[in-house]
């Protein structure tokens, strides 16, 4: 059997694995492990169990992820993600469609302490998502903005897909942390506009704004504002490591939680084993992609398919769009992490290869699979909100949501118009 | 979710405590970090080992963290087929899915038996202090055995109690009393 | 074409230890057989986390593996003398000698279950730091990158702080002052773009570090009698020697490049300096001798060994 065919009917076997529910992580692994022995022979493949998972396990630099995890668990266990709302509520709960605007603000102020998106949407559900219900929001409308405002969780930083793109491809996890806000800024802006001039006539009036109270909720922010500031600029300045900056992020959410009376040592334990399932959720994906991807290096398909692309012949931008598009079309089926642990290290050497930036990419790809989170069929967060409020249906939700991935494709190609978005604010550090 | 629910209980309470035991070690690393930073930057002083230390004990707790994952059915997972089909293809499905899973943790459990005996005799050490790597890997391998257990417990709930796997805290019991109070 | 071997290696596939060192043998292997033999290469860890690269050839997931022992703390303890400072000063000599030497005293100890092809150091390093350093005092209280776990003993030893990060990352570490000053070889301040961050270079045979190529035994069994000599021929003393060379003249290149550039200080220690710095070395052969005898094996007669070996070839220090 050639090589090109065995790949092609891994592929085959690891989606028809996934579709019978098998754990993504468990089917890539699986296949890799079969793979590899068709082309190396089983007992060498076998032994990768004895290697790979325990390397990824004990890999020091995917350690930060646990660590943003835990913040952002330990921030909506002492009460930050309400205190967010509180506070968007009372800014910006003056226009009309003011809590959908609150909404997306404190869904930009979540995702600065938590590295998921998942998470973001499945926090903001449960707080801001009554809120808007009992104000009279449409389903569609309210879920909708939750959806995409969660999509922001892995935009902004932290973000740990975008610290998994920079363990796969080597480049510097600060680095792309700061190379996220500026666009992430932009997606806030362009979803508050979608909300102020889409759905407007959907909405109901806002309510009457009160300088003295907006004012007083801020007293509730401070802790967020604060949290992101030491991480972010400690990662920026170079005072620390990311890895550290991610442990003293999870060490002072905890300690500003405990000072405040939010956080007891019985909900600060919840919060270290939520975050634990979390992560190790995650560490399934990473062992059984790392397994899958030593399937597809020994049949050297990637390298062919780096070829084939470049021979293609359709141009620098070209080749950009035929793997965006690729990234969008499995986005619809597959999780946003399993996408890029599974593409990134085929697709890598292309883009360096036509001269894009990695850093650039990094953003451009991490906002390409935030789409994927919000379009049917598949969509994580759309599936969070619905498992979360069952009661409103994943048409409702998708449907709620389009308008937000029209935007998001605008601003995909306002990023690739200007890359300068992107990229002037990470060039000012050393 | 209650003991009762699940027909259970002993396993729930064992997992709980499991799960408890791993997230503590995922505090230490936390606080491991933070010290050693602290030392490194503050007194010229990192701590040693702390590089090696902090990845090994996190690798201990992320094996007992499977454990936890292979009961509660919380694995990142594609439901789409799933959710469209009726009960009985659902709990056929979930009850192949959780088998695959299994067999993929026995194959596991064996090869990283076979590390722990080669770290055992083989001298693996941590860079400053040379302690030997081989009891983390115990750890792990333990964490394993215990991951093989609960996964052929869920199993088993699947198939004899024709439970579905996945477990969320819906709100939407509480959103209709905080309506009813507006 | 009769059989393709697969090679695994973890450097990526454009600096000199691949293109100049691992790529020039596995083409001679090549041609010395006639095109029966292929060798397909997979460089920067595509197949496998570097301190995986030993287990990865003896248990058959690659046919050919190019390790760093060092990576791996305590696995292989009498190979581990090879790490330790102030006893080569040439690593091209310096392959073969370790080599033969390696074949006699250790090998069949500790990578019995691997066929060892050839020994691969880059010429010796040196400490590169932020400022000065002439003699060993000067790292008390410092936070140094060490090459590897015998490095980093050292810096412990003399009171510095061994900082542990990657090698991709060491830029960052020492322009964040998380380190200052780093064991690396000459070739790396340009391949790692670091002269700017670390411009004093203690100009001495540092440190090395031998990287070991080796063969997984039942793929070598399973070769043709004539394919077989053609591996053993090329896996001799003498060809490590020739795979090092080409790592050596980048390093040296990298060395000389630094010595013309103005902005970079190569500081010469005097003699006292160096007879410190072996002084201050000499717990480290204690300790090697300590973790050789542990496993049963006769430290002073290996050291001795090693130490003629190196003077045989015109290597040592
Ligand atoms: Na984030
Ligand atoms: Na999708």
């Amino acid at each position: 059997m050639s090589n090109e065919l065995i790949a092609t009917g891994g592929f085959v076997a690891l989606f028809a694995l996934m579709l019978v529910r098998v754990p993504i992580g468990i089917a890539m692994g699986l296949v890799g492990i079969g793979g590899f022995g068709a082309v190396v022979g089983m007992g060498p493949a076998l032994n990768l169990l004895s290697q790979s998972p325990i390397s990824t396990i004990t890999d020091f630099n995917l350690t930060l992820i646990p660590f943003f995890v835990l913040m952002g668990v330990l921030a909506t266990n002492s009460g930050m993600s309400s205190e967010l709302f509180r506070a968007g509520r009372a800014w910006l709960g003056g226009f009309r469609g003011g809590l959908g605007l609150a909404s997306v603000g404190a869904c930009a102020g979540f995702a600065a302490i938590c590295g998921s998106s998942v998470a973001t949407a499945a926090t903001m559900t449960k707080v801001a998502y009554p809120e808007m219900k009992s104000a009279g929001y449409p389903d569609d409308v309210s879920t909708g903005i939750i959806a995409a405002g969660g999509t922001l969780g892995i935009l902004i930083p932290p973000s740990v897909v975008l610290a998994v793109y920079g363990f796969i491809t080597e480049q510097d996890i600060g680095v792309l942390f700061v190379a996220g806000i500026v666009p992430g800024i932009l997606a806030v802006l362009l979803y508050m506009l979608t909300v102020r001039v889409w759905y407007a006539s959907k909405l109901p009036e806002g309510e009457v704004f009160h300088l003295g109270a907006a004012v007083r909720s801020l007293r509730g922010v401070w802790a967020v504002g604060l949290l992101f500031v030491a991480v972010i600029l400690s990662i920026y300045f170079g005072i620390v490591t990311a890895t550290e900056a991610a442990a003293a992020g999870a060490f002072l959410t905890a300690l500003i939680g405990l000072a405040r009376g939010r956080l007891n040592a019985s909900s600060l334990l919840d919060s270290l084993v939520e975050a634990l399932r979390t992560s190790v959720a995650i560490y399934v994906v990473l062992i059984g992609a790392t397994l899958f991807g030593y399937f597809l290096a020994i049949t050297q398909v990637p390298q062919e398919l780096t070829q084939f692309l470049i021979d293609l012949g359709v141009g620098k931008y070209g080749t950009l769009l035929l793997i965006m598009a690729m990234f969008l079309i499995m986005g619809c089926f597959l999780d946003a992490m399993a996408m890029i642990i599974l593409m990134v290290p085929i697709v890598f050497p292309v883009i360096t290869e036509l001269g894009f930036d990695p850093i650039w990419f990094g953003v451009i790809i991490v906002m390409t699979v935030e789409l994927g989170l919000i379009t049917p069929p598949v969509g994580m967060n759309v599936f969070v909100i619905n498992s979360i409020a069952a009661r409103v249906s994943l048409p409702t939700i998708f449907r709620g949501v389009l308008p937000f991935v029209a935007i998001d494709v605008v601003r995909l190609i306002l990023l690739i118009a200007f890359p300068g978005i992107v990229l002037f604010l990470p060039s000012g550090m050393q | 979710m209650t003991p009762d629910r699940n027909g259970a209980g002993g396993a729930l309470k064992t997992v709980h405590i499991i799960e408890r035991i791993a997230g503590v070690m995922l505090g230490l690393v936390t606080v491991l970090i933070v010290i050693s930073a602290i030392g490194r930057y503050g007194f010229a002083r990192p701590v040693p080992d702390a590089f090696d230390l902090s990845r090994l004990v996190l690798g201990v707790a992320i094996a007992w963290g499977l454990a936890s994952l292979g009961f509660h059915g919380t694995h990142i997972k594609v439901d789409l087929l799933a959710h469209a089909l009726p009960a009985a293809a659902r709990r056929a499905i979930n009850a192949l899915a959780w088998a695959v899973l299994l067999g993929f943790t026995i194959l596991l459990t064996w090869k990283i038996w076979e590390r722990l005996v080669s770290a055992f005799y083989g001298g693996d050490a941590t860079m400053d202090l040379r302690l030997p790597h081989w009891p983390f890997i115990l750890g792990i391998w333990l964490g394993l055995v215990a991951a093989l257990i609960t996964t052929a417990l869920r199993l088993w709930l699947i198939t004899a109690r024709g439970q579905d796997l996945g477990e969320y805290d819906g709100i939407d019991e509480q959103l209709e009393q905080d309506l009813r109070l507006k | 074409q009769d059989v393709t071997l697969r090679l695994s290696h973890w450097v990526p596939a454009g600096i000199a230890p691949a293109s100049k060192g691992i790529e020039p043998w596995a083409k001679a292997v090549e041609d010395a057989s006639g095109g029966s033999i292929a060798i397909q290469l997979f460089p920067a860890q595509q197949l496998g986390k570097a301190p995986d690269h030993y287990d990865m050839a003896k248990q058959g997931i690659v046919d050919m593996a190019w390790v760093n022992p060092g990576y791996t703390a305590g696995r292989f303890p009498i190979y581990a003398l090879t790490e330790v400072p102030f006893m080569v000063d040439d690593s091209v000599q310096g392959a073969k000698a370790i080599h033969e030497w390696y074949l006699e005293n250790g090998a069949e100890a500790e990578m019995s279950d691997v066929k060892v092809c050839f020994i691969h150091p880059h010429a010796p390093g040196a400490l590169h730091s932020k400022e000065a350093i002439t003699s060993p005092d000067q790292i008390k209280g410092k936070n140094i990158r060490p090459a590897h776990a015998t490095m980093a003993r050292f810096v412990s030893l003399l009171g510095g702080g061994p900082v542990q990060v990657p090698a991709p990352e060491v830029r960052e570490a020492l322009s964040r002052g998380t380190a200052e000053a780093v064991t690396f070889p000459w070739g790396a301040m340009y391949d790692f773009k670091l002269t700017g961050e670390v411009p004093q270079h203690l100009d001495m045979p540092f440190y090395m570090s031998a990287q070991v190529l080796v063969m997984n035994l039942a793929s070598y069994d399973k070769l043709s009698d004539e394919n077989k000599a053609v591996i053993d021929s090329h896996c001799t003393p003498e060809w490590s020697a020739k795979v090092a060379q080409g790592w050596h003249d980048d390093d040296m290149a990298a060395r000389d490049k630094l010595i013309a550039d103005g902005e970079q200080t190569l500081n010469e220690p005097s003699e006292a300096d160096v007879a410190a710095w072996r002084e201050a070395s000499q717990p480290l052969i204690d300790e090697w001798k300590e973790s050789v005898v542990a496993k049963g094996g006769d430290a002073d007669a290996i050291l001795d060994a090693y130490v003629k070996s190196l003077e045989a070839n015109d290597a040592k220090y």
